[in-house]
């Protein structure tokens, strides 16, 4: 595959909104390189029962976030990222379930295999060093100032307006 | 029966006669052979007749002679036994299925996967390939125009799009929620400008991008004309727009080329000029994304279309709205009828005399049905749906001061006889007509009183040439720049002379369309030059003289709005200095009586509307008022009365 004009660097940026009532809404939006988005897709409100939540215990959250959520927008999504950059550590099992690097924004680099692009340190997932490879490669094509966190506000925003309007109905 | 079978019977018969023969008839099985009847004698008693048998027996295939030799064909079922019970849990834990909503911007359409004739989706897209070299990425030398020294400095100064009112589904919502703040997007490597944006100007583009009906009504000098190049801008570069029309009058043509290659370098652009052919090709010509034409060519090549043959237009933006503030007139209706998807209208002066102006503009913008008379609470309700404007008052804090100062100036001797004698005539002149009296009239006189107070026409005396000699003496010492205005060419020409000393230049609507240009610049460049002189009507509008310190209102216009704009082609963003607006008023002239009426309709506004709305309705002078300005008297009877509209 070449990188013509139209197959410049796309990166997701995966994240979730926690409703008491309704459970779960993710939302993964993909932009290119300048944060200009491409897609977005949300999910539906997500609620575990009962029995998930007891059998799952503390690994719920990251089964739900990763598991379910993100690895059925990664699915559906149909402009398909190079990277997805995600906000919490806890769901880097992710990458398990997709054949796209995935990286997590982390404060510093007190994690290893993290990779630095301008401002942020990325955190990858240790099983799979190739990432942390790929990300670097990435990193050069992604503006030095470019604003890696501001992206997740606009998802939290979009899925609050979804949830507002009731765009989707719960699972 | 076949002859076998009675071959067989015969035999049988034979067999049993033979017994018979024997004279023996055989009798019951338990019975002794001896007590057997002769059958002879039995038979002889019986007569026998023998018949000839010709019928003959037949099978037929039915089909089922074959079926039933064949083998009946088993076949064996394993049934497994019952499973034993079991106190194991059976549940098995499922994976639930996640519903998903998704929208693709424009932009994302293009990445989307193709899917092939068998109708399967061809290899990823989104999967970079084994071994694949992304040097091949263009290496990006970001232009930064944003110094962001902390991501939370940053985010405080962040300018998101909010959807407009009138979007109600989701994905028209979602489109402008999800677009990046304005700042991170001009900071961009795909939008280079010249410098950073003001905040409230990042509003105002966010504002008119998100808008498909906008009144952008700034205050003059505020940047209307960048705030509307990023937003077509950011609207051509994100897919929403194809092709615009930007319609502006004659003598700003330059200025929006100007501008538009100084916002936006990478958008073409095609100005309609030239003969009716080249400009009708100009018209229908495909690909070209923005057009910027004039209000006249506009009109006159509309007419020459077809109906439903002019080209549509994603987006009209029209400046100087209040050119078509009189919904009857040509340019108002050619406005109103091109196809278009969006109306954007600019000015500076969205009411210069009465509200219905403001209903002329929202026709345009399709907010209000053709021919409405909106009243004062809708209009109000429209306007903040519609309508942005800020003064400088509000967001320019920082901005050097503009000092007004009025010259109130005594008119010369000679001007003084000059000007009493054309008053006493004129008025006499006027109760004269009488009943027959109209505003016509009455404007004919002040027009040639103001002339006076600018100078005698037999002796050439003037008292504000006099003054203004005085300051364009220490103006030019110190190197500055004076923008001069009047209503009247003539008197600019007449000026001309005297202020050749100061390098004057002039920039007029009798000086030729090619040649205003290299004027302003020669303005801007030349040491000597010190002066321009500039008609209200041609240089009030559209251009930009910060570098000019000084204004002269040389005689004064009927709006303050008019004022205010010609005194802004300084006055604007850029300007390092102060700005110092003179103001000539001759004593016990029209000029003071004209002055008083219109502070005082000013400060009767400011009052009622506050201070961020300094431009408003009603601010010029209508009939009523302009005949005030004498004390008009008609015969009736023996006496007089007061004449005049109401």
């Amino acid at each position: 595959m070449s990188y013509g004009q139209n197959e410049q660097l796309r990166m997701g940026f995966l994240t979730s909104i926690e409703d008491a009532e309704r459970g779960f809404v993710g939302g993964l939006l993909v932009t290119n390189r300048f944060g200009r988005p491409l897609e977005f897709h949300c999910t539906a409100p997500v609620k575990p029962n009962r029995a998930q939540t007891i059998l799952y215990g503390p690994t719920l959250r990251p089964f739900v976030l990763s598991e379910l959520i993100g690895r059925t927008l990664i699915d559906k999504i149909g402009v398909k990222p190079h990277l997805v950059l995600l906000e919490f550590g806890e769901i880097l099992g992710l990458r398990q379930h997709v054949p796209i690097p995935v990286g997590c924004l982390v404060e510093e680099a007190a994690a290893a295999g993290a990779v630095c692009i301008g401002k942020f340190w990325i955190e990858t997932n240790l099983e799979y060093p190739e990432d942390r490879t790929e990300i670097e490669k990435f990193s050069k094509s992604i503006p030095a100032e470019a604003n890696l966190i501001e992206p997740f506000d606009r998802v939290r925003e979009a899925l609050d307006e979804t949830l507002r309007l009731g765009a989707v109905r719960i699972a | 029966m076949t002859d076998g079978s009675l071959r067989i019977l015969d035999e049988m018969a034979t067999r049993s006669n033979s017994r018979l023969t024997d004279g023996v008839v055989p009798g019951p099985h338990w019975t002794q052979d001896s007590e057997c009847v002769s059958l002879a004698s039995l038979l002889d008693d019986v007569p026998t007749l023998q018949v000839p048998i010709s019928l003959t027996a037949q099978i037929y295939s039915s089909g089922m002679n074959v079926a039933l030799r064949r083998w009946p064909s088993l076949e064996t079922n394993t049934v497994s036994a019952p499973k034993p019970p079991t106190l194991l849990p059976a549940w098995k834990p499922t994976r639930p299925k996640v519903t998903t909503f998704g929208i693709t911007f424009p932009e994302g359409a293009s990445f989307l996967p193709v899917k092939n004739a068998a109708g399967n989706v061809s290899a990823e897209v989104g999967s970079v390939a084994e071994g694949e070299e992304l040097s091949s990425l263009v290496t990006i030398c970001p232009v930064s125009l944003m110094d962001v020294e902390s991501l939370a400095a940053a985010k405080k100064k962040i300018t998101r799009i909010k959807p407009p009112a009138d979007a109600l589904s989701i994905e028209d919502r979602l489109f402008y929620l999800l677009q990046p703040p304005l700042q991170s997007w001009l900071a961009g490597q795909e939008l280079i400008m010249p410098f950073e944006p003001f905040p409230y100007q990042y509003e105002g583009i966010g504002w008119l991008f998100s808008k498909s009906a906008a009144l952008l009504a700034d205050e003059m000098g505020l940047g209307k004309t960048m705030q509307t190049i990023t937003a077509i801008r950011l609207l051509l570069r994100s897919g929403q727009l194809r092709r615009v029309l930007l319609v502006c009058p004659k003598p700003l043509l330059p200025n929006w080329q100007r501008e538009f290659h100084a916002w936006a370098e990478e958008i073409p652009f095609v100005v309609v000029e030239g003969d009716t052919d080249r400009r009708r090709l100009t018209w229908t010509m495909p690909g070209v994304p923005v057009l910027i034409a004039n209000y006249e060519s506009l009109v006159r090549d509309f007419a020459s279309f077809k109906d439903g043959e002019f080209p549509k237009f994603d987006l009209v933006v029209l400046d100087e709205a209040q050119r078509i503030k009189n919904r009857e007139s040509r340019t108002a209706v050619t406005a109103r009828a091109l196809p278009r998807r969006r109306s954007w209208a600019l000015t500076g002066t969205p009411i210069e005399n009465r509200p219905e102006e403001l209903a002329a503009l929202y026709e345009y913008l399709g907010v209000v049905p053709p021919n409405a008379t909106p009243d004062l609470r809708q209009l109000q309700y429209l306007a903040k749906q519609c309508i942005l404007r800020r003064t400088k008052d509000l967001v320019m804090k920082d901005m050097p001061p503009r000092l007004d100062r009025d010259a109130h100036l005594d008119l010369l001797p000679a001007q003084r006889i000059a000007y009493e004698t054309a008053e006493k005539d004129g008025v006499i002149h006027l109760n004269e007509l009488g009943d027959q009296i109209t505003v016509q009239h009455v404007f004919e006189l002040v027009l040639r009183l103001k002339q006076i107070t600018n100078f005698d026409p037999l002796t050439g005396e003037s008292a504000k040439l006099d003054r203004l000699d005085a300051d364009m003496e220490e103006i030019a010492a110190s190197g500055g720049k004076a923008i001069l205005f009047s209503q009247w060419t003539k008197v600019l020409d007449w000026l001309a002379k005297p202020m050749a000393k100061y390098g004057a230049l002039s920039y007029h609507g009798g000086i030729p369309n090619k040649k205003r240009e290299p004027i302003l610049q020669q303005f801007k460049e030349d040491p000597n030059s010190h002066i321009i002189l500039m008609s209200y009507g041609t240089g009030a509008v559209g251009l930009n003289l910060q570098f000019a310190g000084y204004v002269f209102l040389f005689d004064r216009w009927w709006n303050p709005a008019i004022e205010d704009q010609a005194i802004n082609r300084a006055h604007r963003i850029g300007c390092k200095s102060q700005v110092i607006v003179t103001r000539f008023i001759s004593n016990d002239t029209i000029e003071e009586r004209i002055d008083k009426i219109l502070t005082e309709k000013r400060q009767l506004f400011a009052a009622i509307l506050g201070d961020g709305d300094n431009t408003n309705k009603a601010l010029s002078l209508n009939a009523s008022e302009i005949f005030g300005l004498f004390d008009m008297k008609a015969r009736h009877g023996k006496g007089t009365r007061t004449i005049g509209p109401q």
